[in-house]
């Protein structure tokens, strides 16, 4: 637990130096910005276009912020032959991991409330702000989708040997996931029987974060019914009390399965040698 | 204390099939500095990265201070202090800052921080971002670290590179104090002279093999060389140093014919 923390504060001390965290720290505070912009009409509640607008950008930018910052660290430990050294040393494989994951999490976390809190304030003051649930809403997505990201961002750079391999494969996941995963879809669902398509569908959404993170926000703001039947189950569910609750234990399935899954190839080289 | 600080039986390391190191066996007691020596690609690098636990030997047995790395490896890296030839600096940390990194992960108290960078002349520039230093800075910093739990085995792959000659002078002092206050000390060098002035024993190593081994003086008697450039030359047949080397030898004969 020492060591772990060890890590998890050079790695919030580097993250917060690091040029690279305040250009994307700029660039969502901007990007958060131009959407109010947007909707300099009056104030933001519930589901609308600009909020759903909103939710799509973010499921743009944040994923593919989240799994450039996540791999090139990992990779970047490798390349700089820090891991080699610290393999010397009495740290344990989780502890350096574990830690790592921890600080760039605070370091996210930083970046996405700067991002939201100087849109906010200047939204409030402009009066075209949002209202604070769904602001409070927007802010927990981003959060949780940032996570997830990290996770998956930890198991690219325990594959990838350098930043350039990792950047590869950063951009491949982020297209599967983000662009490719609707048209996809629709291409795979439209060549199953009938009867298939609505567990398949509850099934892969499950797969995807991005995807079960925003019609997660969408059902929470409200918007269940632009989703279309095809999603009923999925919008029965997260609708329940209980649904925000199934939310989290679904991210906290992939943050720890991928995260587990990190630890564990990242062990294997170590043992290997 | 163990009578035997390192205990290297037969180890071979295979890279995609191909052996680099074959069936190496070294023995280093408290005390004692060894020196590799070779040329690149020798196998130097491989066999000091093996001892500190980064890479694992296909076949043979590594132990230091009776501890095998499969065993406890948690006890095993506690005897070890190991400076990395290839390392380059987190940006964004000072000296000070990532020698306090390393210490926490030691167990070393805060206090003997100051202490170890004021041992390689750090302690003014310990508050500068340690990624802007020279090469030979940073080695400083690098060989710091190394020491600053007082392991047992100290082992340092090519630490003299980038070091100006003044820094070279003062290794060495350190060196040797680590060596008299019973640490066991490992490195690897191409510069021969440092390994002359400063191990008891010296390896030197071709093709992942030790073709040679023994003091200094075991080293010029076994080849009569003039001095440890000519040996060197003589042992990895090196044309125009060892025809220099043979040309000497036959001048010295001549004059004391």
């Amino acid at each position: 637990m020492k060591h772990l923390l060890q890590v998890m504060t050079r790695e919030i001390r580097m993250g917060l130096r690091n040029p690279w965290a305040y250009s994307f720290m700029g660039l969502f505070a901007l990007f958060m910005l131009s959407l109010l912009l947007i909707n300099s009409k009056g104030y933001i509640q519930g589901y609308s276009g600009v909020s759903g607008t909103m939710l799509n950008l973010i499921l743009y930018l944040l994923p593919l912020m989240t799994l450039m910052l996540g791999s090139f660290s990992l990779t970047g430990e490798k390349e700089e032959g820090n891991w080699e050294l610290l393999s010397t040393y009495s740290l344990g494989t989780l502890d350096f991991i574990g830690g790592k994951y921890i600080g760039l999490g605070i370091v996210l976390l930083s970046i996405i409330a700067v991002g939201f809190g100087f849109a906010g304030v200047l939204g409030w003051a402009g009066g075209a702000g949002f209202q604070l649930d769904t602001y409070m809403l927007l802010l927990a997505f981003s959060a949780s989708l940032a996570l997830m990201f990290l996770a998956i961002s930890f198991l690219i750079g325990s594959l990838a040997r350098n930043r350039w391999q990792a950047l590869t494969i950063c951009i491949g996941v982020w297209f599967f996931l983000i662009i490719a995963w609707q048209p996809l879809l629709i291409a795979l669902l439209g060549s199953l029987p009938y009867m298939w398509v609505k567990p398949m569908l509850a099934i892969l959404t499950a797969l995807n974060p991005a995807e079960l993170s925003r019609l997660m926000a969408v059902i929470k703001l409200g918007g269940g019914s632009i989703i279309g039947p095809e999603y009923y189950d999925w919008v029965k569910w997260l609708r329940q009390p209980s649904g925000t609750w199934s939310y989290l234990l679904f991210a906290a399935l992939w943050i720890f399965g991928t995260g587990g899954i990190a630890c564990w190839l990242w062990e294997r080289g170590r043992g290997r040698g | 204390m163990d009578k035997v600080t390192v205990q290297v039986a037969n180890i071979r390391k295979l890279f995609k099939g191909e052996a680099v190191i074959h069936d190496v066996s070294l023995q280093a007691e408290p005390g004692q500095i060894i020196a590799l020596c070779g040329g690149n690609g020798a196998g130097k690098s491989t066999i000091l990265r093996m001892i500190a636990g980064i890479l694992r030997p296909d076949k043979g047995e590594i132990r230091v201070c009776g501890l095998r790395w499969q065993e406890d490896r948690r006890r095993y890296a506690r005897q070890i202090g190991y400076m990395p030839d290839d390392y380059r600096f987190s940006a964004g940390l000072t000296a000070r800052e990532t020698m306090a990194f390393w210490a926490g992960l030691k167990d070393v108290p805060r206090s003997h921080i100051d202490e170890a960078l004021a041992s390689v002349g750090l302690e003014e520039t310990g508050s500068k971002p340690v990624a802007s230093f020279s090469k030979g800075m940073r080695q400083r910093v690098l060989f710091a670290q190394a020491l600053l739990a007082r392991p047992p085995l100290i082992i340092m792959d090519e630490p003299t590179n980038g070091l100006d000659p003044y820094w070279m002078e003062s290794f060495i002092r350190l060196v040797r104090q680590a060596g008299a206050s019973g640490q066991t000390v490992l490195f690897s060098t191409h510069q021969l002279q440092v390994a002359e002035a400063l191990a008891d024993r010296i390896l030197f190593l071709r093709d992942g093999m030790i073709e040679l081994e023994g003091s200094s003086a075991e080293i010029r008697r076994q080849l009569g060389a003039g001095g440890f450039q000519d040996a060197f030359a003589s042992l990895f047949g090196i044309p125009a140093a060892a025809e220099s080397s043979r040309a000497g030898r036959e001048q010295g004969e001549d004059d004391e014919g």
